[in-house]
């Protein structure tokens, strides 16, 4: 239960920033997307199942504060989380760079889907836009990481540290 | 987590999670805005809007210094351009109170009724968009204070846009700039009118203009508010800054700058009733 808390304020902290101090402080017009570093970093820690999961209820809170048709964000979170979380298991590099490529390589495939869907939907969302989007908040998102990395992790840490106690 | 560490069953989960995502999405989309997550996004608005509230008191002059840096270099040529312009202001204050006494004799000639005297409720901007396909933002004002969806939004440069989602004490208005978003509007000197679309972070376009009229540089563009309209009247727009023609057309495509900054909106005005 805990964990579904700590995770709660992390998401929602994650919302409050991007449509904040985010939306100021812009890369090229583009704002960071928190949520997908989040689902994106939970994934690399701890697999398919828990990316897919916080992916997915990280994407229907995102979903709820915009007008565009509802489930977008979560399928999309859903699915890179999973894909992020399988991938995982093959890469076995030690390299310390790895969640920042992970993270913009991830957060830019996530952000073209998502905009595809939006488009098959009906919403216009422009080719070239989608495009310059999807690179600028990859690299932001990329460059966020290793502040957020640790951040990330420490949270992860507390509450699996927590589940282990009650068994 | 146990249950889902066997990969058949974390498969399992991911197919039902993708499930009720599409779900979701079909639902919503047949609905439209009434639909039954309506009352949903409702709620995440008012937890989100209590907090952002909280978050921009605290951070906006840090967000604020930094797009400062990041403009300073922009910030010398607006000087120069901006003192030609006082220059320039300076002339043409003469003209303009001239202009303004012919205005208000011609006006209680007619016996215009003044259109422009709006009712309503200021607000300040909380928030913007969580993200990077929506252009709008997030005000402190909601349905505790009279505020409806459609209601129009203007700040002291023009037209800002409308309210398309009321919580009790926040609300959601989406920007002209917004691709969604269409405005009818007047040229201020021919009165040719034309539909105004947003087009992200690009100038507005006009459309519907038709190809013989009359179109001045820096042209001032309002909105031209017909009859149960969404917008008041003579609220200005922008200005031309742009026209396109296809050879052969019947109309012609003019772009608008935004009269309104939307990068630095602070206080705007929720024109409650007319």
């Amino acid at each position: 239960m805990r964990r579904v808390w700590s995770w709660t304020v992390v998401v929602l902290t994650a919302l409050v920033l991007q449509s904040t101090i985010f939306a100021q402080i812009t890369l090229g017009g583009a704002k960071p997307e928190l949520v997908y570093l989040v689902t994106i970093i939970l994934a690399f820690l701890e697999g398919p199942s828990s990316g897919a999961l916080a992916g997915f209820f990280g994407g229907m809170a995102q979903d709820f504060l915009l007008n565009q048709p509802k489930g977008i964000t979560a399928l999309t979170l859903t699915l890179v989380g999973y894909a992020v979380g399988t991938m995982r298991q093959y890469i076995t590099t030690p390299s310390p760079l790895l969640p920042v490529a992970l993270v913009g390589g991830a957060t830019t495939s996530g952000v073209l889907f998502y905009g595809i869907v939006n488009s098959l939907l009906g919403t216009s969302v422009g080719l070239f836009y989608l495009i310059r989007i999807a690179i600028l908040s990859g690299v932001y998102n990329a460059v966020l990481t290793p502040f957020l990395f640790p951040v990330i992790r420490r949270v992860a840490e507390a509450s699996r540290a927590n589940r282990v106690f009650r068994l | 987590m146990a249950l889902y560490s066997h990969p058949r069953n974390t498969r399992v989960l991911v197919v039902s999670l993708v499930m009720v995502s599409l779900l979701t999405i079909t639902i919503d989309y047949r609905g439209g805005n009434s639909g039954p997550f309506e009352v949903a996004g409702k709620g995440a608005l008012s937890v989100v809007g209590a907090m952002q509230s909280g978050v921009s008191h605290i951070l906006r002059p840090i967000g604020a210094f930094f797009s400062g840096l990041a403009h300073v270099g922009s910030l010398q040529s607006e000087n120069r351009a901006l003192k030609q312009q006082v220059q320039q202001l300076k002339q043409q204050q003469g003209r303009t109170v001239s202009l303004e006494r012919r205005n208000a004799e011609l006006a209680s000639l007619l016996k215009v009724e003044q259109s422009l005297r709006l009712e309503g409720v200021g607000a300040s901007v909380i928030g913007y968009s969580v993200g990077n396909f929506e252009w709008s933002v997030t005000i402190n004002r909601g349905s505790t204070s009279k505020v409806r969806t459609n209601d129009a939004v203007v700040s002291g440069d023009g037209l800002v846009g409308h309210v398309i989602l009321v919580a009790p004490t926040t609300s959601v208005v989406q920007l002209i700039i917004d691709p969604n978003s269409a405005v009818a509007g007047r040229l201020s000197s021919s009165g040719e009118t034309g539909l105004i679309r947003g087009q992200r972070d690009q100038d507005l376009t006009m459309d519907l203009v038709s190809a013989d009229a009359k179109i001045f540089p820096n042209e001032q563009v309002v909105t031209s508010g017909y009859q149960g309209g969404l917008y008041p009247p003579e609220i200005l727009i922008g200005q031309v800054s742009h026209t396109y023609q296809q050879p052969g057309g019947l109309t012609k495509e003019i772009a608008v700058r935004p009269a309104v900054d939307f990068s630095s909106l602070e206080f705007v005005f929720v024109v409650t009733g007319r």
